[in-house]
């Protein structure tokens, strides 16, 4: 790893203007993706802006929405006792990432932003157009097991990682956001992106901007919820296809559905059509099934992938069978 | 050569402007050095500017591990393991395979468990962390040791400080309800001999003894 | 139930305080550090390397190459390729036979000086063509050197295919990777031309060897410390280029050097079970009496060392069957070469044999145990000799109980518990019990200890507590008091820890010359006042005392007898080997794995929910070192059957998932249920102690039986490994 000068940040004002001065630097919160990109040569910022003196860590309910600090811990918002009774959905999804070391030191900011595990951004000696634009794709046509099955271009099929925001974007969250020109807001479902010609940008986050919170509005979702994460094994492993389902059931109805994916695309993947398809109807496995298959739509595999054609709608009828049934 | 070293790894709190104006000092310094005449890069070869690199890469950093304080003087880039094993000379905690995979490099930091190969040293200013070595007093083990030993929850040893760190913490964090639970909550921590099914044996042991911790 | 039956391990407190020391944990002034970059293609010539920045980088000491460095005297001897005689040389030339081969080492002060000096290493490449996928040098297997090796034929060849029932069918394992949890890691100095290493080594005496013909002086000149050992599993049965590489660096810095292998580096440079392909031939009669078994196996190898395993050789033996062929071939491929490991060649092999019955005995409509049973083998055919001892019947049974066999069905998929299909499968493993030569010396000190030594290691297994429950056993002494010195040079020579024999050899050892130590101690004591006109036959030792057996108040204590005779200590040391007796039989070990599976089978999700593994290993030294030692080959079985894969990117001829989080092996969450049952009893011929070995049977025959298990959840049979999830995926049927 190259060294480099770490400088402590006590707000989140001074985080921004330090970064504005700087040309290779980056923040580090809770480290569990940065550092491990450091050690492989992926990255290598000649500073580093220790974030986690800023006051960011608070849980806050408020009138019709919580708000979560990026710097609160994994762990510390999976565990939050209110978290669990009104978002129950968000905090499955974050029991369900990673270990419990990693999710008490890598915070809810860091979670959105970490990068893909594809080996081939991963490992430096390999093409990426990731890491090195214009290098190639080494997914394509090589080993593309965990790889993306929606929103793929020919320039990158990586996924991304994260439990927790499959549970966000499920959710309708907001992320806020400080930087240099101000404070802005990015709906959660625009936050990350698809790869198109430009996969090295992960998500709509400008230079030099900061995560600061999320906000999730108030819900119904706090009953018939699933956050179904299927692996190679039974914990500690990435998923290969996730799904987060809240459903708003009165009378056997469903009222409101909400419907997203991990592990299948370079964001998580929302499926809006599904979800209207749900609205309205009654609880039946037929239902669910048509849901599933609506929502499976422009998908698309690589050869090591293409069990997730079958996988996916599967994982999305089980989830929203076992959400249905709670 | 040297002019291509980066040599500017003085960690500031942004807070202080003395000593941001007194780094930028020292880096002008470097820069005037590295663009020197032939007698200057004599005393480069002669490793003068490595002692001044090291003097400029360095960040002092003071830290408890197990009730000792330390006051060290460290790189930015080195991470709290290496830190532990290489320069304290606490080996109990392994490095098993350096990314955060493994769950071998396993402390606690501040009453936390977190994976000490992912945290850099010089982020940890003030931390208080316990390691392997400071459960035992003496001859006197932490009943989670002794359950290790009298379960066999260990077969080569080597993941086993890392096992005994995190299972300390499960049931502290109120993770040890169950077998099922116990289970799920200590998947961090990969024990390649395979001896999870004693592992779990010994942390129901010392949950269901219920001694303090 | 002997008193140390039980014992807790000797190094137990050591290990949970973390005061064990593991190789790269030896405190040594003036440490420098090490590392190996690896090349970026996997076939041709180094035709240019920029080590300049390196060079220049801080605290950098040095960086050898081909181009640099001092080869070692043995270099030049003319090398043999057969049965691992050829390991890599490393720097030799400017060869690449494979992918991340070392071709740089860079030393410097610094852990993180070293690590980011050798980032800045860069090399050019002539290319050439390479192969890294068996699938596609299926005919170029070669037959290999060693008895073992050659073809065999029993009866009629190929006579499978003659028979009323028939099934044919292959079986693939991917290659598999040892990845114990301690990295491959060596401290290595010098001491003028005597090379000292303290080194992840599972043979003391084989390193001392292996190094000393490299540098081409007596392996006596070699020291070697390998006292902890964080697992192996067989990846330190090889002395690596990475040890010989810290040695070469060491010298020409003239300081000690440490070099740990990245995780990544894990997966390519320290050996792996080797990818093979399998084709079996089953032929039975209706009613179940199994008439020809043809077996034929063809595994990768290095382009530059030959590496074979016995993977065919328990298709000879395991079942009474008059008609057997077996053939076992190895073919050329652009990789390091694989090493043995946990359960070798029998891991393999089971796999396809053990699928293979479960397949016809699902053909024929039996169970598969009734099927098994109806072939049970009375004596080894092969050799043509009795068992020494065999109680495989008494696993069959042990496991069927616990595990609830009688739940089981024939059809495949009939058993559900709530949504999930519930699977049985067991699976039989074996492995020959060796002994191989051994010297201990064992000493009573003036304190009354024991201290019993021997160069052998301990990987995990217990090793150390077996030695001293045998110990504190023969001569009375408590076990609190027997002090074990084992695993480095200049101890009574032990065997390589490896192939399940380390109890029988080493046990054996101690076993006999405690013996000969009490008789030793025995024979003091005639001269001793109080015994005087007693003879030896009517003395005993016991509880640290010798007393007449006619008046037991005739006693005097240990401690007193050697103060007495001015004695600091009393000493034997003995060599013990195997009988000759024992050649008369075939002495192996027999283990049963059963699981219970539950799967959902629109997900692919298979969860072990039972494992019940039972084992015929003769007497059994420490109920609690023997049970962990089956739950753990039980879990890497788990890793072999639902899991593990290299997965190679042959574009490059690259591992590409060469790290934790993309090689899954089993965490805590994989195994819910697990229970050992050991038959116990003693085997009469095997050694003084009547054990047989452990440590690879312990494995052998669990991945067929989670192969086995899924068929009878699901109908699905997997002849690949690992049966990931895509392998058993059903498309969703709404239920109507």
């Amino acid at each position: 790893m190259k060294n480099f000068q770490i400088i402590r940040a006590l707000s989140s004002k001074s985080a921004v203007s330090s970064i504005a001065k700087e040309n290779s630097a980056m923040f580090i919160a809770g480290g569990t993706n940065l550092v491990d990109l450091m050690k492989k040569n992926v990255v290598a910022p000649d500073k580093l802006i220790d974030i986690n003196g800023v006051d960011l860590k608070k849980i806050e309910f408020l009138t019709g929405k919580v708000s979560i600090g990026a710097l609160a811990k994994n762990s510390q918002v999976a565990e939050d006792k209110v978290i669990k009774e009104k978002y129950p959905l968000l905090a499955l999804a974050l029991a369900a990432g990673a270990s419990q070391q990693i999710r008490h030191m890598a915070s809810v900011g860091g979670n959105m932003l970490q990068r893909t595990r594809c080996s081939y951004f991963y490992n430096t000696d390999m093409p990426c157009n990731k890491r090195v634009p214009k290098s190639g794709c080494g997914a394509i046509g090589g080993s593309n097991r965990m790889h993306a099955i929606f929103g793929a271009s020919d320039s990158c099929i990586a996924v991304h990682p994260s439990d927790m925001c499959i549970a966000l974007a499920a959710l309708e969250a907001t992320v806020l956001v400080e930087g240099p020109k101000g404070k802005r807001e990015i709906k959660f479902t625009d936050f990350h992106r698809l790869p198109g010609n430009t996969p090295e940008k992960d998500n709509t986050l400008l230079e030099k901007e900061i995560i600061t919170s999320i906000e999730i509005p108030t819900n119904n979702f706090t009953k018939n919820i699933h956050y179904l994460k299927v692996r190679d094994r039974s914990s500690y492993a990435f998923a290969l296809v996730s799904v987060a389902v809240g459903l708003d059931i009165q009378n056997n109805t469903i009222q409101d559905a909400r419907l997203a994916m991990g592990g299948v695309a370079h964001k998580p993947w929302r499926l809006t059509e599904a979800e209207e398809f749900l609205k309205g109807k009654t609880v039946s496995e037929a239902t669910f099934k048509k849901a599933a298959d609506l929502a499976m739509k422009g998908a698309r595999s690589y050869g090591d992938n293409d069990f997730k054609l079958t996988l996916g709608p599967n994982a999305i009828t089980e989830a929203l069978t076992i959400a249905a049934s709670k | 050569m040297a002019a291509k070293r980066t040599i500017r790894n003085k960690a500031i709190e942004e807070e202080s402007g003395s000593s941001r104006r007194d780094f930028i000092k020292k880096s002008g310094l470097l820069t005037a050095l590295a663009l020197a005449p032939p007698s200057l890069v004599m005393a480069s070869e002669n490793k003068w500017d490595e002692k001044i690199a090291e003097y400029l890469e360095t960040v002092p950093l003071s830290l408890e591990v197990n009730g000792v304080k330390h006051t060290l003087n460290i790189e930015p880039r080195t991470t709290l393991l290496d830190l532990l094993r290489e320069q304290l000379l606490l080996t109990g905690t392994k490095k098993g395979c350096d990314h955060g995979q493994c769950g071998a490099c396993t402390v606690h930091v501040n009453g936390t468990r977190i994976l000490s190969c992912l945290s850099l040293a010089s982020m940890q200013q003030n931390a208080q962390v316990t390691t392997i070595e400071g459960l035992s007093q003496g001859k006197k083990l932490h009943p989670m040791q002794e359950a290790f030993i009298k379960n066999d929850g260990f077969q080569c040893g080597y993941c086993t400080p890392g096992q005994i760190m995190s299972g300390i913490a499960c049931i502290k964090e109120g993770h040890a309800n169950s077998r099922e639970e116990i289970r799920e909550y200590m998947s961090g921590n990969i024990c390649r001999c395979g001896a999870y099914h004693n592992i779990v044996d010994a942390i129901t042991e010392v949950k269901e003894g219920g001694k303090a911790l | 139930m002997s008193k140390t039956s039980n014992i807790n391990r000797v190094d137990g407190f050591a290990k949970v305080t973390g005061s064990a020391t593991y190789s790269a944990e030896y405190k040594t002034p003036g440490i420098t550090y090490a590392c190996l970059v690896g090349s970026t293609i996997a076939k041709g010539t180094i035709k240019s390397i920029d080590t300049k920045k390196a060079e220049w980088a801080p605290g950098v000491l040095a960086v050898i190459t081909h181009l640099n460095v001092d080869k070692p005297a043995g270099y030049e001897q003319p090398k043999k390729r057969e049965n691992l005689g050829q390991p890599l040389q490393i720097f030799k030339d400017n060869t690449v036979r494979y992918y991340d081969q070392p071709i740089a080492l860079v030393i410097a002060d610094t852990f993180e000086r070293m690590q980011y000096a050798a980032s800045l290493i860069k090399a050019e490449y002539l290319k050439e063509e390479h192969s890294t996928e068996l699938e596609k040098v299926k005919d170029k297997g070669k037959l290999p050197g060693g008895e073992r090796a050659k073809d065999y034929n029993r009866g009629i060849l190929d006579g499978y295919k003659n028979a009323e029932v028939v099934l044919e069918e292959e079986y693939t394992i991917p290659t598999e990777v040892h990845n114990p949890m301690e990295l491959a890691n060596i401290i290595a100095k010098w001491d003028g031309n005597k090379p000292i290493l303290y080194t992840k080594s599972q043979g003391v005496e084989g390193t001392r060897k292996s190094v000393g013909n490299v540098f081409g002086i007596p392996a006596e000149d070699v020291e070697v410390h390998s006292e902890y050992l964080g697992g192996a599993f067989g990846m330190g049965l090889h002395t690596w280029p990475y040890e010989i590489a810290a040695l070469i660096g060491s010298k020409k810095i003239g300081k000690p050097v440490k070099l740990v292998l990245h995780r990544e580096q894990m997966f390519t440079n320290v050996g792996f079970r080797p990818y093979t392909i399998q084709k079996m031939g089953l032929g039975a009669t209706k009613d179940g009496k199994l008439t020809g078994l043809t077996h034929e196996a063809l595994a990768m190898t290095s382009n530059y060392e030959d590496f074979t395993e016995a993977t065919v050789n328990m298709s000879r033996f395991m079942y009474d069957c008059a008609n057997v062929s077996t053939k076992y071939r190895i073919a050329e491929l652009d990789t390091c070469t694989p090493i043995w490991m946990r359960g070798p060649g029998e891991a393999t092999g089971s796999f396809a044999l053990e699928s293979a019955i479960d397949e016809l005995a699902h053909k024929l409509d039996l169970d598969p145990i009734e099927f098994r049973k109806r072939n049970h083998a009375e004596k080894d055919l092969e050799q043509n000799k009795p068992w020494s001892s065999k109680y495989l019947l008494e696993c069959y049974e042990g496991g069927m109980e616990r595990i609830g066999w009688k739940n089981r069905k024939n059809k495949p998929g009939s058993v559900r518990e709530g949504e999930w299909l519930v699977g049985y499968g067991m699976g039989t493993g074996t492995f020959g019990s060796f002994r191989n030569p051994t010297t201990v010396k064992a000493k009573f000190l003036a304190n009354g200890s024991l201290v019993l030594q021997c160069s052998v290691n301990d990987m995990g297994p217990g090793t150390a507590t077996m030695m001293t429950a045998i110990g504190a056993e023969i001569t009375g002494i408590p076990t609190e008091n027997v002090i074990i010195e084992m695993g480095r040079s200049g101890l009574p020579k032990g065997p390589t820890q490896g192939g399940s024999a380390t109890t029988s050899s080493v046990g054996s050892a101690v076993h006999d010359t405690c013996n000969l130590l009490v008789s030793k101690t025995l024979g003091l004591a005639t001269e001793n006042e109080t015994f005087k006109n007693i003879p030896i036959t009517d003395l005993s030792f016991a509880n640290g005392a010798i007393s007449s057996k006619k008046d037991t108040k005739k006693s005097v204590s240990l401690v007193s007898l050697l103060n007495n005779n001015k004695l600091e200590e009393l000493s034997v040391e003995n060599e013990s080997k195997g009988s000759e007796e024992a050649k008369k039989y075939s002495i192996y070990s027999f283990s049963v794995h059963f699981v219970k599976v539950l799967v959902n089978p629109n997900l692919g999700k298979i969860r072990i929910a039972h494992v019940v593994s039972c084992a015929d290993i003769g007497t059994v030294i420490n109920q609690k070192t023997s049970a962990g030692q089956m739950y753990g080959g039980a879990v890497g079985g788990i890793g072999m059957g639902l899991m593990e894969s290299l997965e190679i990117d042959h574009r490059f001829g690259r591992a590409i998932n060469n790290n934790f989080a993309d090689y899954h092996v089993p965490v805590n969450a994989d195994i819910e249920k697990q229970e050992v049952f050991f038959v116990n009893k003693k085997d009469p011929i095997s050694n003084p102690m009547g054990t047989k070995g452990l440590g690879e049977t312990a494995l052998v025959g669990m991945a067929p039986a989670i192969a086995n298990a899924v068929f009878n959840a699901t109908g699905k049979r997997v002849r690949d490994l690992p049966i990931t999830l895509d392998k058993i995926l059903e498309p969703s049927v709404a239920k109507a």
